[in-house]
């Protein structure tokens, strides 16, 4: 009793209730590894696509516009794809189908990063560091790394092969390891689709 | 019309630990607690990432070891952490390996640690990032907002800070007192007790 008073009181809070929102349309790949407890919400469609793994309690919120996950991506625990920020999502209001955000291939999102909706496009191989936040509208290149707690303003560009340090420095990454780290990438995939129980079905 | 008790907030087992009944514990078959060990609400532990290769074919024939987080006596976990055991390639095939926790282990608010092994006496602030395969020894603290590197090794006594972290001092001489937990401990659970001034 005590308990439903207290979260109503709670409901308040500017933000989308957590998983009392719509269930989006999905349009999920039969080869994906989807936790039970990983959260979707929102009106738009989510498309993940082939071998993507999606551990427990990430949040996907479509709210925004639509969300694509491209082949072989990592969406780690507590983190938000799709997040409504407070500048983003202006650029693509008026459409019919806006696009929230876009994840290429062999993405990686680690634990309590945060990618904001309004046309975002993460490009293929781009790393998103332990609870990174890339803004509203933002365009990272391919084989980029963000190292934890980096903060990307919404609307910026990042070319490709572009390291950035939490504390802004930024350089070039001229090791040419992309083709190694999306190997590693497939290897981690490959254990964790055995590891992590997958229930797509409970989106559908 | 009866009622029975209300529950608490906090599962409290007979070895003195203090689970939160809000903590997110995923695998929770693999995760060892040593005892007196405080998870906070919305705290978070991976012992579903458990190793897939052993050390050793197991040839004496013993169970094999699925520990994914050992965590020792006297730690706290605050709100809003997340362990989760490191994972990189090895032999060719990537594999999860433990990640182990001493005695009185703080891990502040919001922290992730995917260290290799985590010291005795260790104070991690708040908003922490700890790499993955990062070995802490004893004695250390570190402050908050630190982004500790995959793989940093930190010696024991040490004060360590920045993004990425550095050693910026030395624990003081009798300055270890202050990283025993027994007093935070009592302070949190279903009847908790004031902290002593």
């Amino acid at each position: 009793m005590a308990a439903a008073t207290t979260s109503s009181s709670k409901r308040h809070s500017i933000l989308p209730p957590a998983q009392s929102g719509p269930k989006p349309p999905v349009q999920f790949s039969s080869s994906i590894t989807i936790a039970d407890s990983a959260i979707l919400i929102g009106t738009h469609p989510i498309t993940i696509s082939t071998e993507s793994v999606i551990h427990p309690r990430a949040r996907l919120d479509s709210l925004g516009g639509r969300i694509t996950i491209g082949r072989r991506c990592i969406v780690h625990e507590r983190s938000t794809v799709g997040a409504v920020g407070t500048e983003g999502g202006s650029r693509s209001k008026r459409e019919e189908q806006p696009n929230g955000v876009t994840l290429g291939d062999y993405v990686t999102v680690e634990v309590n990063a945060s990618i904001e909706t309004g046309d975002t496009v993460v490009g293929e191989g781009t790393h998103v560091g332990v609870g990174s936040k890339i803004g509203g509208g933002a365009v990272v290149g391919k084989h980029c790394t963000l190292t934890p707690y980096t903060v990307v303003a919404a609307g910026e560009t990042i070319p490709d092969y572009t390291v950035i340090y939490s504390n802004g420095l930024r350089r070039q990454d001229r090791r040419g390891v992309a083709e190694l780290r999306n190997k590693g990438q497939a290897r981690q995939i490959e254990v964790l689709k055995r590891m992590i129980p997958s229930n797509p079905s409970k989106f559908q | 019309m009866s009622r029975r008790p209300p529950r608490g907030e906090y599962i409290e087992t007979d070895t003195g630990n203090k689970v939160a009944r809000k903590a997110t514990l995923v695998g929770t078959q693999n995760i060892m607690l040593g005892g007196k060990t405080v998870i906070m609400p919305e705290a978070m532990i991976r012992g579903d990432l458990v190793r897939t290769l052993q050390p050793s074919p197991s040839s004496s024939g013993a169970p094999p070891n699925n520990t994914a987080v050992a965590i020792g006596r006297y730690c706290f976990l605050s709100r809003g952490c997340c362990l989760r055991p490191p994972g990189r390639l090895y032999k060719g095939l990537f594999t999860y390996m433990p990640l182990r926790l001493g005695d009185h282990v703080f891990v502040g608010p919001g922290s992730v640690v995917q260290a290799a092994t985590v010291g005795n006496y260790v104070h991690i602030g708040a908003k922490v990032a700890i790499g993955e395969f990062a070995i802490i020894k004893d004695y250390v603290r570190i402050l908050d907002d630190t982004v500790v590197p995959p793989n940093m090794v930190i010696p024991s006594f040490s004060i360590v800070a920045g993004q990425p972290a550095r050693v910026i001092g030395e624990v003081p001489e009798g300055g270890h007192e202050a990283f025993e937990l027994r007093e935070l401990y009592k302070t949190v659970g279903n009847n908790p007790q004031p902290a002593p001034v």
